[in-house]
């Protein structure tokens, strides 16, 4: 799903940038299966993300060792496919919360910056 | 339960999906496509919409999956690594795909088990250089010294058991199939000092200080252990820019010292290395005496104790 609406500033790229670490967020409360960690993104106010790539930032982490995973029948409807974090999930979520909370005290600062400029 | 037409438009769709990302190697897209069609089914039951309304198209979706799958920030460094390294593996493979390299590279692997010979010799004749006299190192060497024959013998055992090793699959651990790269590697680097002291070896004799190459060791006869060669004539006269060639017409040349020595030069301007006696002079510039020679008696004149440059008495 494009989200362009013609800002030059591509606000799905902004998201991806920031996936992995609201997905683990998510996960970090309690373990989760795809469609559900979407929903509470989207009750956390990040409408703009895809389902697409909700699934596939929880198959990359997944592969990539940052997530256990197990299947879970339901009452009705498909089996689920679980994922949560494991050690090294958690370790990430740790560090990516550092980096993330520099990135955005930077970036403030930055636009703070503008925008008292521009109030002279 | 999802009823059929849902279950239908799982399937068509993820078929779909499945399709637009052909291009991903198998492995790769099954690991990302494992439970598609579970999430689907998942999405699906939550509403009566189909999933080209609530998703968008198959095409997009698969592309979106791709992005969030393959990009982005990652935990693993080998996930991380993983599409540069096969951007670079496919350019190398275009680069190459239309050269005489891949009919050669396809030839390559039939030679490994020469260098699986030509390694464990190598491998020995460094050893042999490090722990024998390096100076008499030989391709092959004589079987009749002690010395010889060791090394022949470790030759033989070396490369039993890197052919053996050769034969063996790389190691699955990433360390050691490093570590074996490395080794090879190792091996043919120190092999390039080890030939290149079996030619100093003999460079130690060899006769160079003319640039002409007709006067190279190799064309020249030289003797060992004689610097200098003082004729006389029978009646008992130092001669003068006597020219030597021993029995295959090649200049005779002297063994190489530090003493300086002064070449005469032919009237092609190129020096004559052969014209006895040699002019020799001290690191001063001085002159160096020729020796006092016992000439045989001669009939006509007596012997000369001194003889100089300058003409005999």
């Amino acid at each position: 799903m494009p989200h362009s609406n013609g800002n030059p500033v591509d606000t799905s790229q902004l998201l991806k940038g920031v996936l992995d670490l609201a997905v683990l967020a998510v996960l970090a409360d309690h373990d989760s299966y795809g469609y559900e960690v979407l929903r509470q993104l989207r009750n956390s106010g990040l409408d703009g993300v895809g389902d697409a790539s909700v699934y596939g930032t929880l198959r990359r982490l997944y592969q990539a060792g940052a997530l256990k995973s197990y299947v879970v029948p339901s009452v009705e409807g498909p089996y689920r496919k679980y994922y949560g974090l494991n050690d090294r999930g958690r370790s990430a979520l740790v560090q990516s919360s550092k980096t993330w909370g520099s990135l955005t005290r930077a970036l403030e600062h930055l636009l703070n910056g503008r925008s008292k400029a521009n109030a002279k | 339960m999802p009823n059929s037409s849902q279950a239908n438009d799982v399937a068509s769709y993820a078929t779909a999906v499945r399709a637009a990302l052909a291009a991903l190697p198998d492995a790769e897209r099954e690991s990302l496509l494992e439970d598609l069609e579970d999430h689907l089914a998942e999405v699906a039951s939550e509403s009566d919409l189909s999933l080209d309304e609530r998703l968008g198209k198959p095409e997009d979706y698969a592309a979106e999956l791709q992005s969030a799958y393959g990009a982005g920030n990652d935990l693993s460094s080998t996930k991380r690594n993983r599409p540069f390294r096969e951007r670079t593996a496919a350019l190398l493979k275009t680069a190459l795909g239309n050269l005489p390299y891949s009919n050669m590279r396809s030839f390559l692997p039939e030679l490994r088990p020469g260098w699986w010979v030509l390694r464990a010799y190598l491998a020995v004749l460094f050893l042999a250089l490090v722990f024998r006299d390096g100076s008499n190192l030989t391709p092959i060497p004589n079987p009749f010294t002690s010395g010889g024959l060791l090394q022949i013998v470790a030759t033989v055992i070396a490369i039993g058991i890197s052919v053996r090793l050769g034969r063996r699959a790389l190691p699955a651990n990433r360390g050691w199939r490093w570590a074996v790269v490395g080794l090879n590697v190792t091996i043919a680097l120190l092999a390039l000092p080890t030939l290149a002291s079996m030619g100093t070896g003999s460079n130690d004799y060899s006769y160079d200080y003319s640039p002409d190459p007709y006067l190279s060791a190799a064309s020249a006869g030289y003797v060992p252990g004689v610097t200098n060669i003082y004729p006389y004539s029978r009646d008992g006269k130092p001669l003068k820019d006597v020219l030597l060639y021993d029995q295959d017409g090649r200049p005779v040349v002297p063994d190489k010292t530090d003493i300086v020595i002064d070449v005469p030069n032919g009237a092609d301007g190129l020096p004559i290395p052969n014209a006895y006696p040699l002019n020799e002079r001290h690191a001063t510039g001085d002159l160096i005496m020729p020796p006092r020679v016992a000439l045989p008696p001669s009939q006509t004149s007596m012997p000369t104790p001194s003889p100089t440059a300058t003409p005999s008495p």
